[in-house]
């Protein structure tokens, strides 16, 4: 019962905030309404009992993708842009979703996971060995396929450093 | 609360990255309409893994679209600076270079 009313919560603000990231005229609160679609993604992701991508899920994309978003928005210096005020009549708003967000993540980890499984039918074995499962099928049979997104990481590292260069 | 609910879910999150790459503009928001379209997809690949194939196969696959999405996001944002050096916006429609 309070899962389903944890994925209703998480689907309304996934969806309100994917509808503002598209149609937000500032791009920085573009930016903060994917963040929090992101976070409302994370949730439902260990709804479904894949923490190992809910905590990927918050570390690439939040801590990282996000974050460059509003670094090169901060770096390119639109005037428009760069005046937040249209961001601080909406700053408790998105304070309070991403509060919330972080709040139904921790529980979800803490409580909801197990309870899902077995309404779902899949064995409880299989959330405590999810990660060690993901461990051994990503170094031994997709081993090429994580070789070359290693690979792909450094290409682009590369290619961002001699694009941006002057 | 079946696999139906969270089908319908990604759908409706890639056709709003869909809509708003058509719709908008501003060249910061066509990459974040990317993204959402790649979540999507990551969303459907976990809700599949986890009700249809019961393994963890489709998870492995979330990483590596992960990691091509973090990639896509440093070559676009270093092409949306060199964009925004050359001719000082980030409207696409002002950018038309290549038109005859």
């Amino acid at each position: 019962m309070i899962e389903q009313i944890i994925f209703w919560l998480l689907s309304t603000v996934l969806i309100l905030s994917a509808l503002g990231t598209v149609g937000m005229t500032d791009a920085v609160n573009s930016v903060m309404c994917l963040l929090a679609a992101m976070l409302a993604l994370a949730g439902l992701y260990a709804l479904l009992g894949a923490h190992v991508v809910a905590l990927f899920q918050i570390i690439i994309y939040i801590g990282a993708v996000m974050v460059l978003f509003l670094f090169v928005i901060m770096l390119l210096d639109l005037k428009k842009t760069m005046k937040l005020l249209s961001l601080r009549s909406f700053s408790g708003g998105f304070g309070v979703i991403f509060v919330c967000l972080v709040g139904i993540i921790a529980w979800l980890f803490r409580h909801a996971a197990v309870s899902v499984t077995e309404t779902c039918g899949l064995p409880a074995v299989f959330l405590t060995r999810n990660i060690h499962d993901i461990a051994l099928a990503l170094f031994s049979r997709h081993l090429l396929v994580f070789e070359l997104a290693s690979v792909l990481l450094l290409v682009a590292t590369i290619g961002a450093i001699v694009m941006t260069r002057k | 609360m079946g696999i139906d609910h969270f089908i319908g879910l990604g759908i409706i999150l890639f056709s709003i990255g869909v809509i708003g790459f058509l719709i908008r503009s501003n060249v910061i928001v066509l990459l974040l309409s990317v993204e959402l379209m790649l979540n999507a997809v990551n969303f459907l690949f976990v809700v599949f893994s986890r009700f249809v194939h019961g393994g963890s196969t489709g998870q492995i696959y979330v990483f590596i679209i992960m990691t091509v999405a973090a990639a896509e996001v440093a070559v676009g944002l270093a092409i949306i600076v060199n964009l925004y050096r050359r001719f000082r916006t980030l409207d696409v429609s002002r950018v038309n270079l290549l038109k005859g």
